[in-house]
């Protein structure tokens, strides 16, 4: 008999750890509380991954195309873990959906829950929802799949675009210290796609520090040296109406000491990830720890950042905290791997 | 009656009445002297304006400007980490000569801050420390350069008024360049010690030791046999017909 493993969430992680899983020939029930398979970056039709610049269909589409193909794994749709029990090394499961309710005994699990983007109509300084052409990059990101690059308000090509780093992250105003570690690289690449469908809008990035960490830093060379976008240092503190339909930044160049006031066809926010509501709610369900900054916690950061504090519950992707979707897909692998293993020696 | 006494007041200095003047830029004040508007004199504080303190645009043309520039094209590869100021030979002497802010300043097109710092944008020595350390290869050295040439477009009144040639040296410099084709160092020291009235320590015990020194190690006799380059005498030619055309092209007042 083979083994029965739960994963739950339908991203990159949980995808990749479903499909490692059903290539070892287990038994694998995926469930994914949306009606689509591959999280957040289907759902807000990322186009082009960095830092290759490849298509996302081919990394998520693939994953999903394999997920689908039955083998071993069973997609729940549009459900949600309705009862949780341990059962000595084992976990009884109850699974809810609109079909109904399904009860099942799971060998070990995978939590793959995944992030929120953060929300940057919470921090009122951006004014994002109050004006048009206040967007963020998950707004931007979308409007580029769907090939549509003019401004929100009047539909015309910007002119002159400005990217703001670090809304929603390192701040503790809005409770989030962390660093998102992907939104520079974001918007570094977006500013690129940008400026290659418009070569005569300017683009400036307003930053406290640019974190394109590791080879990430090619592209923001690239940004740079290739598309002249400009970075300036500081945080932009209010974003208000200007003329022409135009929308003013007010910030402080703490290089020079200058105040300016200076206006944006479009504003883009590069809001940070969030554990999202799903965190807590996995958290006291499965009785798993949640740690300070609202993410699933791992047993040992180092160590086994693959594991949650209870043995057989693993953890895997941007649950743990903010991460790349490369970071997300080998650490679905990882959970897998420890999954299994869980699994096999308690058979 | 009042009128008249009013008249013979000496004339005020711009923007004299401003509480608190102390806070506001001379640059920052519009003020005319003498003005009639519809036939009444609003000379002086009557139509004093102070302009915004707060930038209120990025120049971006500027900046296409000076990567079109053999020596600016790099400007859009700096970062501002501070390395060439860091490594500056000037900046430890004149600290209002940063390279780093300069660049940054023609980036964003700053042409008002740019304008604060027209007597010192010239100090680069070219000793090409930056450019050497510059991890991002933006060559400061030849930025400064670039920052002389954009100065010298847009202020040429103040450059003209701050910068005073010095009248002996440019003709060291010229004797030197155009009779030899190459600077002489010791010629200069000298000339530099003679200026300055140190003419003493020129047989000082340094200067022996030095000289001393550069007998020991040959280096005095390769000074002394300094040629000419090969075939100077075209080059000479066409330098002093260069510098012929320039001068009609200067006093002919269309700027180069």
């Amino acid at each position: 008999m083979s083994e029965n493993i739960l994963v739950v969430g339908g991203g990159p992680a949980g995808l990749n750890a479903a499909v490692m899983l059903s290539e070892l020939g287990v038994n694998v029930a995926l469930v994914e509380r949306d009606s689509f398979l591959g999280g957040n970056p289907k759902k807000f039709k990322y186009k082009f991954l960095f830092p290759d610049m490849q298509p996302a269909d081919n990394v998520i589409g693939e994953l999903i195309k394999k997920a689908e193909a039955g083998g071993g794994i069973k997609v729940y749709y549009s459900s949600e873990i309705s009862d949780f029990k341990e059962n000595g090394k084992k976990f009884d499961v109850t699974l809810k959906s609109a079909d109904g309710s399904e009860k099942k005994t799971f060998d070990s699990v995978i939590v793959a829950t995944g992030f929120e983007h953060f929300d940057p109509a919470r921090d009122a300084k951006y004014s994002y929802q109050l004006f048009d052409d206040v967007i963020d990059i998950k707004d931007l990101e979308r409007m580029m799949g769907e090939n549509n690059f003019v401004r929100p308000s009047n539909g015309k090509p910007p002119k002159k675009i400005a990217f703001i780093l670090c809304v929603g992250s390192r701040d503790r105003h809005v409770g989030n210290q962390y660093c998102s570690r992907v939104c520079c690289t974001v918007s570094v690449k977006q500013a690129i796609e940008l400026r290659e469908h418009f070569p005569d809008c300017e683009a400036y990035i307003f930053y406290m520090d640019i974190r394109t960490y590791g080879f990430f830093e090619d592209l923001y060379w690239q940004a740079m040296e290739e598309y002249d976008v400009q970075i300036v240092k500081g945080r932009i503190a209010e974003i208000t109406s200007g003329p022409d339909n135009t929308v003013i930044c007010k910030g402080e160049d703490t290089l020079l000491r200058g105040p300016f006031e200076i206006p944006f066809d479009m504003v883009v926010l590069a809001s940070g990830m969030e554990g999202g509501p799903q965190s807590p709610e996995i958290s006291s369900k499965l009785g798993i720890e949640l740690d300070e900054h609202g993410f699933l916690k791992p047993e040992n950061i180092t160590l086994s950042p693959f594991k949650s504090n209870k043995p057989g519950i693993f953890l895997a992707g941007a649950c743990t905290g903010p991460k790349a979707i490369s970071d997300s897909i080998t650490e679905g692998a990882a959970a897998a791997m420890n999954a299994y293993t869980y699994a096999v020696k308690n058979r | 009656m009042a009128l008249e006494k009013q008249e013979q007041r000496p004339a005020a200095e711009k923007g004299e009445h401003i509480v608190a003047r102390h806070l506001i830029e001379d640059d920052s004040i519009k003020e005319e002297k003498n003005l009639v508007i519809d036939g009444v004199d609003v000379s002086g504080r009557w139509n004093t304006f102070i302009l915004s303190r707060v930038d209120s645009e990025f120049d971006r043309s500027f900046f296409r400007e000076i990567k079109d520039t053999v020596v600016g094209s790099r400007i859009n590869r700096c970062w501002q980490c501070g390395m060439c100021t860091a490594s500056c030979t000037v900046t430890p002497l004149y600290r209002r000569f940063n390279p780093r802010a300069f660049i940054y300043m023609m980036q964003l097109g700053n042409l008002k801050e740019l304008k604060k710092y027209i007597d010192v944008a010239w100090r680069c020595v070219g000793c090409y420390k930056c450019s050497q350390r510059c991890p991002k290869q933006v060559n400061p050295a030849e930025m400064m350069e670039a920052l002389g040439l954009v100065i010298k477009k847009y202020f040429p009144e103040e450059v003209h008024s701050k910068l005073k040639v010095d009248e002996d040296v440019k003709k060291i410099y010229d004797d030197m360049i155009i009779g030899h084709g190459r600077l002489d160092l010791a010629k200069l020291h000298t000339s530099a010690m003679q200026k300055t009235g140190r003419t003493k320590e020129l047989l000082g015990k340094i200067e022996r030791d030095a000289i001393f020194k550069m007998a020991k190690d040959g280096r005095a006799f390769s000074i002394l046999r300094l040629g000419k380059p090969h075939n100077w005498s075209r080059s000479k030619e066409a330098i002093e017909n260069y510098l012929k055309n320039l001068n009609t092209i200067e006093n002919g007042g269309t700027g180069v």
